[in-house]
This record gives structure tokens, sequence and C-alpha cells, in this order.
């Protein structure tokens, strides 16, 4: 997974950079996350590592598939994609890609999971003490997992809030053990 | 009914409860993305720090040393076993620390200073960072107090003083482990703690260790660091630290502490397979390239420093400190010009040769005297061996000369014969036992005797007879004399009037 980053890293890079110079920042994003949801995909993953097809033809498939959602820049990348045998790569570009494009507006996306839903007034409330505390933008997404008794989990990228009751509970028994 | 824990008292549960503190905090996480042989890829923990403990699930502890673009390589403390991809790992913030403290004497502890020896938990209210820097030069003081290790040989010809670092080096079987085993044993009545770090080696011998230290009532102010040969490679490449980091509580109080370092080969051992698992390149002998680094920061600890450094750190007035290491090298063949070896020889401020056909001709401690040196110790040798002790290296050095050239010719001259004989008689003379350390009183009388002739009229087979019999004589009838040589180690007209007096005495009435 680290390798496939580091892989994936001066793809990102690149069409992050053509995509600020013409401006369609979230043109590409559609286009790499419609790329990156077809090459996740089992039947398509196994056609674009199959060794007896050739690169233009595993090209050739994945932007069949995609039809006309894609633009000319987006076929283009597939092509060198294809050319380096990195088609495998699309769902990590993606996501470095987004990445990338937080980092410029500045936004982090962060994941609640909690207990119970979260209402609205909760939501703004966290996004903005995360806003004051992560000194950026927040995309809230909300996840439910009743596992955690009561509390949530913050995520931020690496950066995880755990104030879950779960988690409280496994600190005394560790506590308590020691 | 089932037995109640001595932990479940209500009133200690109710403790714990008060103290915990359940305040969420920010944590830095990361998945785990490979386990091999104890190594661990994580991925993500983007803010972990050198050094830095990372904590797995399941409450096992890791050590980053790798910290890559994306991802970090730790090598996990403990058990490897439970560890899967995908699990989660959590940075502590914290560098890896290490108990210390008066608590830990006497006591058998692990590289993480958890006590292995069953005799319950270790109360320590310090505790200090395994990895630190040495003390500069503004800290220093020469080294000018004799840390005696009670074998002639040594204290006489390369005599160690406190904050010293002298290196055991020679093949297995040579008696390594016995000399530094006699040297933490002489240390019992001085106040000089001592730490022995067992690196590699088969649980029997770190329990014989234990053992024979209990037994001749040295454990009391000894600390062993255990990580036998079948703890993993983290555990190994970190015990001489650790033991470090506890002989460091004493030398920053202004006290003197001897760490012995059993042995350091393998521990570069460790450090070679923990590195090649990290996947950096390999160099000679497929040693990472910092395996001087690993040696030369380790050993750069152990010194003597001043008051006003142990007044700064501690507050202790009007003391220095000391930390004397004895690094132990196991050479495969004699070959002392391999990598670790040579290394270790430059970097120690003098070596003990150790040879195997010395040890098999009865040569026990077997020290090659010609090519062993001790680079500082002489400004901290007692008067009196400083003084007699010149005379044996002299007599063994023209001993080894002639006894080369003697071989060629049949008959020789009176006083090379003479010479020849002198050299056998002190060889004699050097020989010592296991776990018989020797007073500083009982040195001087020995090395007396052979500097001044008194040797001359005694067979060379009768020497050791000679000499346990004139020293039960000497502290027995000039109990006086000797203690006053042991208070101070002086050596004077009067003093060598008087061991003349004993010697000649001894020789007229006494048999052996």
């Amino acid at each position: 997974m680290a390798e496939l980053t580091t892989l994936a890293r001066p793809y990102a890079k690149a069409v992050f950079a053509e995509a600020s110079e013409k401006s369609a920042l979230d043109a590409w994003s559609d286009d790499l996350a419609t790329l990156s949801a077809f090459a996740a995909d089992a039947d398509m993953a196994k056609v674009l590592v199959h060794p007896s097809l050739t690169s233009e033809q595993q090209a050739q498939a994945l932007t069949d598939v995609c039809g006309d959602k894609l633009n000319e820049a987006a076929k283009n990348l597939v092509a060198v994609l294809a050319e380096n045998k990195r088609l495998a790569l699309l769902p990590e570009i993606a996501a470095l890609y987004e990445e990338l494009k937080a980092q410029l507006q500045n936004t982090v996306d962060v994941v609640v999971t909690s207990a119970f839903e979260i209402s609205d007034a909760q939501a703004e409330k966290l996004a903005a003490a995360l806003k004051a505390k992560l000194q950026c933008d927040v995309r809230l997404t909300s996840e439910i997992d009743e596992s955690l008794i009561g509390g949530a989990i913050i995520r931020a990228g690496d950066l995880v809030i755990d104030g879950s009751v779960t988690g409280k509970l496994s600190k005394l028994a560790e506590a308590m053990k020691s | 009914m089932q037995q109640l824990n001595p932990s479940e008292i209500s009133e200690v549960i109710k403790k714990r409860i008060e103290s915990l503190d359940v305040t969420s905090q920010a944590q830095n996480e990361g998945t785990v993305v490979s386990v091999s042989d104890g190594i661990v890829r994580i991925h993500g923990l983007a803010d972990a720090m050198y050094g830095e403990m990372i904590e797995f699930e399941g409450g096992v502890f890791g050590l980053a040393m790798n910290l890559e673009r994306d991802s970090v390589g730790a090598v996990v403390l403990g058990d490897y076993k439970g560890l899967a991809e995908g699990q989660t790992a959590k940075c502590t913030g914290r560098i890896l620390e290490v108990p210390t403290g008066e608590a830990l004497l006497g006591r058998v502890v692990d590289a993480l200073g958890n006590p292995i020896d069953g005799k319950g938990p270790i109360e320590t209210a310090t505790s200090a960072p395994v990895e630190r820097v040495a003390p500069g030069v503004i800290a220093r003081q020469g080294v000018d107090q004799p840390l005696p290790t009670g074998y002639k040989a040594v204290d006489s010809m390369v005599p160690v003083g406190r904050g010293q670092r002298e290196l055991i080096i020679g093949d297995r079987q040579t008696g390594k482990t016995a000399m530094a085993i006699d040297a933490i044993i002489n240390q019992k009545n001085t106040g000089v703690k001592c730490i022995y770090v067992a690196v590699g080696q088969k649980q029997s011998s770190i329990a014989n260790v234990v053992r024979k230290l209990e037994e001749h009532g040295a454990l009391e102010n000894t600390i062993i660091v255990a990580a036998g040969a079948a703890d993993p490679a983290a555990m190994q490449f970190l015990a001489p630290y650790a033991g470090c980091a506890m002989g460091e509580y004493f030398l920053d109080r202004g006290e003197d502490a001897l760490i012995v370092y059993d042995d350091l080969t393998k521990q570069a051992w460790a450090y070679r397979q923990i590195s090649l698992l990290l996947k950096r390149p390999p160099g000679r002998e497929a040693y990472p390239g910092d395996v001087f680094y690993l040696h030369s920061r380790l050993l750069e600890r152990a010194c003597r420093v001043n008051a006003d450094y142990v007044k700064q750190v501690s507050g202790v007035e009007g003391k220095t400190g000391s930390l004397t290491a004895l690094p132990i090298i196991e050479t495969q063949g004699g070959d002392v010009s391999a990598f670790v070896p040579t290394n270790v020889i430059s970097i120690t401020d003098g070596q003990i040769f150790l040879e195997t056909n010395l040890f098999n001709s009865g040569i026990r401690p077997a020290m090659n005297a010609g090519i062993s040196v001790s680079r500082v110790g002489g400004a901290a040798q007692t008067k009196i061996i400083k003084k007699l002790g010149g005379g044996i290296r002299l007599a063994l050095a023209q001993y080894r000369e002639l006894a080369a050239f003697a071989q060629f010719a049949s008959d020789l001259d009176e006083a090379t014969r003479k010479q020849l004989e002198h050299g056998k008689a002190v060889t004699e003379l050097m020989k010592q036992g296991q776990y018989a350390p020797m007073s500083t009183a009982d040195m001087g009388l020995s090395i007396y005797a052979a500097t001044e002739g008194h040797l001359e009229d005694v067979e060379v087979t009768k020497i050791q007879a000679f000499e346990a019999a004139l020293l039960s004589y000497a502290n027995s009838e000039y109990a006086e004399l000797m203690a006053k040589i042991n208070v101070k180690g002086d050596y004077n007209d009067e003093i060598a009037a008087g061991l003349k007096e004993c010697i000649e005495k001894f020789k007229s009435t006494q048999t052996w």
C-alpha cells in the first residue's frame, strides 16, 4: 500500500498541475472518480493486469467502458498509464489527487463515527470546533457504529480523536491490568 | 471460591479508577501494511518521531526506526505473533524510556526494565530515555581513580580507571565473561554499582551468572539486564542502551558505576538483522553503514564527569561521577581484524586480549600481556601497584623475546638463564583462579615478591602454593601492614621494608 502511494504520487501531481492550469479541478475530480470506480471493479481489475492483452487493448477497454463520460485529457492519462503498465494505480491516483485538491482549498475530510445519529446542530457545532482546531475548512461525513455504545470517534486523515465509550472502557481495562 | 487477587482489593481499584485519565486526546493513527520477522511497516502515522514508541492492538509496543515518505518502519518490542495486516497502530508521543534507580539493584530485568526474576514489581520513581547524547568536553574530567578488577595481571599491566572503557576481546571459551564477572564481584565492598548486560546469551549462562553473583554477595549492588538468544532482535539491540541509561542514573548522582556489555558482537548481529529487514543497504560483512556509530555512541556514554556537571544535573554537590565500561567482543578464530572488533578496539581506551592457546596451556586469565594495553588507566593506578607493576610487564616482555630466541640455543649464559627463570616465575605468579579477586595489599605483596627477586629460590611448580601460603601468613601476622596498604595503596620505604620483613620471616619460618 505504501509502495503504491509512492508510485501513484507523480501521476497525481501531474494531473493536479494540469487541472489547476486549465482550472478544471472539479471536472478532473469527476473523471478520476469514474476511472477509479471502474478500475476497482473486480472484472475490470482482471482485464487491467491480464498478461495476454496489450497495453493499448487495456486502455481501450477502460475508455470504452467509461463511454463518453471522459474528456480527451483523461483518455490520454489512461493511455500513459497503460503504456507504463500502471492502470491498477488509478484508485490511489484519485485518492492522492483529492488530497492535493483539499490541500489547495484548505479543506479536510472528517469522518465522524458515532453510536447514534448526530443532529444537524451537533454536526455544525462539531465542524466549528474542528475548524478551530485544524485551522481549515471541514467537510463532515458521519457514520453510525452501534458497537461504540456512546460518544464518537473523529478521524481527519491520520489524526484520530477517540471520545467513544468503548475507547474509554478499553482504557480503563488497560489501567486496571497494569 | 475463586482466589482473590491482591490487585482486586476495592481500595486499590478505587484509586486506579480515580487516577484514570479519560479525556479523549487527539492521536495519530496508521495501518499496519506488513509484518515480517519483528519488522512492521505502517501506512500513515505522519507525525511519528524517530525512536518513538508505537502502540499496536493488544498492547504491544514498537519502536519507529525508519521514517519514510509514505510509511514508517518499526521494530516490535515483544511478541509480534498477534499482529496482522490492517490493524491500527497509534503514536504515543513518547520516546522509549526505561525505569532507573536504586530499586533495580539486585534485580534481573529485560531490555525495557521489566522484572524477569519473579521477585515482584520494581518500584522506581525515575525513568530515563534509552538513547542519550554523551556528556560533552566541558562536563568531563580525567580518569584518575582506580577501578580494581582484582586480577593481578590486569591491575598491574592493563589497569582500569573509573570512567574508562576497556575492551575484553577473545575467542569463545577464553574466560571473557569470567573476567568481567570477577571484576563485578570485586566491587562488592567498594560502593561501585554494577550493571551486567547480557546480549544474545543462553538463558542458562545468564542464570549461572546470577547465581554466581548471588553466591559471592555481589548481586545486591548489581543490575542484570538480560536479552537472551530467544528474545527478539530488537530487544538484543536495545539492551546495552537500556543498561547504560540505568548506569547513567548513578553517574548523574555523583556515584561510580561499572557496566559490562556481554557481548557487543551479538548486539551488532541483532542490529544487522534489524537493518537488513528494514531494507537498509548492507555494507562490509553485511553490517549497515552506521554500525560504528552503533557502538561509538554507546561507549561514549561511559565517562568520568566533573562535580559541576553532577551538581547541574542532580543537585548533588562536590562529587564526581563515573561510568566505567567493560565491553566484551568475541572474535572468530582469533581474527581481530574483522569489522566489529576493529571498530570497538578503536573506540575503547585499551583492550585485554585473551587467547585460546594461553588458556589451554593453563595460563588463566589467558591474557596476552604483549598486545593488551590500557591507554588511560596508568594515571589511575594505586601507587604501590604502579611502582611495582612496571617490573612485571618488563619481565614478561623480556621473557617472551628470550623464550623465542632460546629455542634455538642449546646452552645459555647465566644471565639469560636467570632471566628466563624469572619470566617463568612471573608467568606462573600471574595465574589466578576464578571468583578469587585479590585486594590491593595481596596484589602488592605478590608483585613485590616477584620484582625483588624473592621467588628465585622457589620452584616454578610451587609458586602458586608459595603465594597462597605467603598471603595467608601476611594477612594473619602482618594484618596491620596489609590494612594500611589497602586503605590508600601508598608505597614508601617503610612499607617496602615491612613487605621485605614479612617475606623473609615467612620464608624462614614457614613451609609451602
